[in-house]
């Protein structure tokens, strides 16, 4: 059944006065809109789709009602995320709905960043990209053009985009994030691992806040592992929420987490409590791993990481003693060193010594549709695997990309080309790389916010300033399109289908991508849509080759039509049983399904390692020197500095929701986090506003005196201080942390630096 | 049997994270300057030195005996035959007694009704078709735990069997349906 919900009954009901007055009048932006184009079309069975409130894609689905308006909630058929959502993810029909998001292409009028805009066509928004990517082709070569795109659906189309255009510079947000640990467990395990939270026993976690950077099946995973008297311990500079859950808070000194890896993988090794088993028979390196962290003992470690050395053998002791059920949590931004390629090695590496891999509460390999069917026998059915369009070759590129990845001697080799190191394109665009014979002069972006999201932001804007050509594709004008020259709206996702996609986790699984649960409203377009009309205003239509998104899930699914109607009416699907390679029942149970798989169980009645795991890298040690791991202080702050980190809060992101008002008006402001010591010391008072200072940036905020956090470190949340002033609700308010940040492009893995030292004084 | 819905808050579950708030909001078109449920986050430090998160969900607590019901001139505010506390705007007449005489500060004036507005459990919009209130709905920890105390099979009378509860001003002889297990982490262990 097909409801209508008019913008009036819309008003009415929810905001009333506060948003009649709230309307914006920005060109292009919903409540600027007539208002008779306002109608939304939906249904009120739920339909199944991911959220996009955040990059955590949580299943969710979502219904319309007549005169009500939009509910979501979990899929409840997603059993590892159990029908859950969290407020961010509630809050996605006050971002469908809110005057300010832009539903016309606007152009700039004025100079970058001063916010003088006209409304243009979609055709005239192409045709102006199209002529000024062809000009910058002609001048700089269409290289010297960078494309980012957000994890996952919009990459498919943007970086087909680029590499059609000519462009291999292509990004994601990777590298302000997850980056290092993938390039950790691809290193390691030659593919990508996840964690078994819920089974395990004992968990070490590095300033991995789960409830408060809410993946929903990390946040239940890690409840129902405490519910079961599993023991989790939280090293963190601050008093989180995961600390408070946590049976240990260990205030850990802010950028020193290698050095209590390391002394803990010491005592592993030393004290013989790794698996010499597991170790002989599936690894390789152990030798030149057990030489290289020789000297990194508890007692000289723990004064770089203030712990004490008999609390960390004590960890080390008890993690042994929980193997296999033990996870040392290889965490998610924060990026909490220089060194973090080596951070993220050794955390996996103390899981690989006591041999918790594919096994229970340990970590397992990602088994994808390829790697599944790999066990299988011959006459077993097979995974399906999703196809993709067939397209014509892209223009060869002679020169190399800005990160080198794809040359022999690249630092950032073991990252794919598709993440690459976005973090340097400030860098690219200001200055001469080595080995780079160009600097980038455009960038396209698509749903990407660098200038929240990545460290020093006046570099950022900088390079933003200095480009001749700056496209973003958002659903607001985001503090990057402050700067860009011309600014396409994109649908939210509660508006859109997405192509499906296929993943793994102990077996393999598919989802539908996302599915509209309204029309589009106003002239907003999605990704798909967006970069095949823009390709064929460049004449590289050949390189889109679907009608639409139905036509293009069509191919993607071939034959199989009753996968494509599954996962349309569940969101989700899945193929065979969850296979653990070490687990003798998980064994048993996938043979008993696929009989034929029996010929690859040895004689333990388990399933050998697909390679070697890797306890030295033979490939970092070729091109860094850095096979094997070590540590190397690094000085974050001067003597009378303290140390700033951030984390996030559960009510934002980074770089996206700020500006939605129903997360906003719970916390709009967040106050900067000061030890009650520090804060007597320097005559502030909880409340008091200061000012949070150093050689980058001096960001205007407000103190909480807390013991939840050490006396010498300060933390604020991330994903405040926004920039645009377009982001009415958001502009200016709070500590913008990656103001203070340095511009550190990490060796080895790109990420930047979430450590800094900054001055704190009363303002 | 009539039913008798009340709710569990789990402190040791509930990580704070407003996801009931904000689906409480989008369920039942809440206007942005008042609410009908927050969950209040303060930080403790508890007698043995170790700091704590203490979470209070700041809500109506359906109250048995219920004295915005009593001081009510014209009955607008009732209990229904489930044990919900409810109000009939067509028989308000804004006094606001009820709103002065909840223990709980609980009611709140709605902005276009200009009648007093509080959690009904989502009575009207989810109970109605069968659906548990939006907030443990979406709750990402299990934290909430709603259903019939008259039935002695429920999932809330099994929770309420193996957890230590209290309830809010208990003294006051509201004997509200909204129960609480406090943290462990202060020291209290079921």
């Amino acid at each position: 059944m097909t409801q209508m919900l008019s913008r009036r009954g819309f008003l009415k009901l929810s905001s009333t006065a506060a948003a009649v007055a709230s309307l914006s009048s920005i060109p292009g932006t919903l409540g600027a809109m007539e208002e008779s184009k306002k109608h939304y079309k939906g249904t009120t069975k739920f339909t199944p789709s991911i959220c996009e409130m955040c990059t955590s894609s949580c299943t969710i689905e979502a219904r319309v009602e007549e005169g009500k308006g939009m509910f979501i909630r979990g899929n409840p058929a997603d059993k590892g995320r159990g029908g859950k959502v969290c407020a961010r993810g509630s809050a996605g029909f006050n971002q469908l709905y809110d005057p300010q998001r832009l539903v016309k292409p606007i152009m700039r009028v004025g100079e970058r960043g001063e916010g003088k805009w006209k409304e243009v066509s979609w055709d005239e928004a192409y045709t102006f990209i199209a002529k000024k990517l062809d000009e910058i082709k002609q001048k700089h070569g269409a290289h010297t053009v960078a494309f980012t795109a957000r994890s996952g659906w919009n990459k498919t189309w943007f970086h087909n985009l680029a590499q059609a255009y000519g462009s291999h510079n292509l990004f994601g947000h990777e590298a302000t994030c997850p980056l290092a640990y993938d390039l950790a467990m691809d290193d390691i395990f030659e593919g990508g691992v996840s964690r078994d939270f819920a089974k395990a026993k004992y968990i070490i976690n590095l300033s991995h806040n789960v409830f408060e950077g809410i993946v929903i099946s990390y946040a239940r995973q890690y409840m129902d592992a405490l519910a079961h008297g599993a023991k989790v311990i939280s090293l963190d500079p601050r008093f989180s929420t995961m600390a408070a859950k946590a049976t240990e808070w260990h205030p850990i000194k802010p950028g020193h987490d290698l050095p209590f890896v390391l002394a803990f993988m010491h005592t592993l090794i030393n004290d013989n409590l790794y698996n010499k088993k597991f170790v002989e028979k599936y690894c390789e390196g152990f030798e030149e791993l057990k030489a290289s962290i020789a000297e990194y003992t508890p007692e000289k470690m723990a004064l770089e990481c203030d712990i004490p050395a008999e609390v960390i053998k004590r960890m080390a002791h008890e993690f042994a003693k929980a193997a296999p059920k033990a996870l040392f949590d290889f965490c998610h931004r924060v990026t909490l060193t220089p060194q973090e390629l080596e951070l993220r090695r050794a955390i996996m590496m103390c899981n690989v010594l006591v041999g918790a891999i594919e096994q229970e509460g340990g970590y397992y390999l990602n088994k994808s549709a390829g790697f599944y069917n790999k066990y299988l026998g011959e006459s077993d059915a097979k995974a399906p695997v999703l196809k993709k369009p067939k397209i014509p070759a892209y223009p060869k590129v002679e020169v190399p990309r800005i990160d080198r990845i794809g040359e022999k001697d690249s630092e950032f080799f073991l990252a794919k080309k598709g993440n690459g190191i976005v973090t340097l394109i400030p860098k690219a665009t200001l200055e001469d790389l080595p080995g780079v014979p160009y600097r980038l002069h455009g960038w396209f972006i698509a749903r990407n916010n660098p200038v929240m999201t990545q460290a020093n932001t006046e570099t950022v804007i900088k390079a933003l300033k200095a480009m001749d050509l700056v496209v973003v594709y958002d659903i607001q004008v985001s503090d990057t399109a402050w700067f860009a020259d011309i600014v396409l709206p994109d649908t939210t996702y509660l508006e859109r289908d997405e192509e499906f996609t296929a993943s793994g986790s102990k077996n393999p699984s598919y989802g539908v991508g996302r599915q509209k649960v309204v029309e589009p409203i106003g002239e907003c377009r999605p990704g798909w849509r967006v970069a095949k009309e823009l390709a064929e205003k460049m004449g590289l239509g050949a390189y889109f080759p679907y009608q639409d998104i139905e036509d293009y899930r069509l191919q993607q699914v071939g034959d199989n039509i009753d996968l494509l109607a599954k996962l349309k009416a569940t969101g989700m699907a899945s193929f065979g049983v969850p296979l653990l390679l070490q687990d003798k029942k998980s064994v048993a149970a996938f043979v008993k399904k696929y009989p034929s798989a029996a010929s690859k169980v040895n004689e333990e009645g388990t399933i050998d390692f697909p390679h070697k795991i890797k306890l030295f890298s033979p490939k970092l040690e070729a091109v860094s020197k850095k096979g094997a791991l070590s540590y190397e202080p690094y000085k974050y702050k001067e003597a009378d500095e303290l140390y700033f980190i951030n984390g996030k809060s559960a009510v934002r992101t980074n770089g996206h929701n700020g500006n939605n008002a129903w997360l906003n008006n719970l916390l709009d402001d967040a106050a900067v986090w000061i030890h009650p010591k520090t804060a007597e010391r320097l005559g502030i008072k909880n409340g008091d506003k200061i000012d949070v200072y150093n050689k980058y940036s001096t960001q205007k905020g407000k103190a909480l005196v807390t013991k939840g956090v050490r006396e010498d470190t300060v933390f604020a949340y991330f994903g405040f201080g926004h920039i645009s002033k377009e982001l009415k609700r958001a502009y200016g308010k709070g500590v913008n942390s990656n103001s203070l940040y340095s511009p550190l492009v990490s060796p080895n893995s790109g990420m930047n630096l979430h450590v800094v030292g900054v001055k704190v004084k009363k303002a | 049997m009539a039913k008798k819905y009340g709710m569990i808050h789990d402190n040791n579950l509930c990580i704070g994270c407003q996801a009931c708030n904000v689906a409480c909001r989008s369920e039942n078109q809440i206007p942005e300057s008042v609410y009908r449920l927050q969950v209040w986050v303060k930080q403790e430090e508890y007698p043995n030195g170790g700091l704590g998160y203490e979470y209070h969900r700041q809500s109506c607590v359906q109250c048995e005996n219920t004295p915005c019901v009593s001081v009510c001139p014209t009955h607008a505010s009732y209990k229904n035959e489930d044990g919900i506390v409810l109000i009939d705007n067509d028989l308000c007449v804004g006094c606001l007694y009820c709103v002065a005489a909840c223990p709980y500060q609980a009611r709140y004036v709605h902005p276009v009704t200009k009648a007093p507005d509080k959690c009904t459990f989502c009575h009207e919009s989810r109970l109605a078709r069968g659906e548990e209130p939006a907030c443990v709905t979406v709750c990402p920890t299990d934290a909430l735990i709603f259903g019939d105390l008259n039935d002695p099979k429920s999932k809330i009378n099994k929770a309420l069997s193996e957890r230590v509860t209290y309830r809010q001003k208990e003294s006051l002889g509201t004997q509200p349906k909204m129960f609480i297990v406090p943290n462990h982490k202060g020291g209290i262990r079921s």
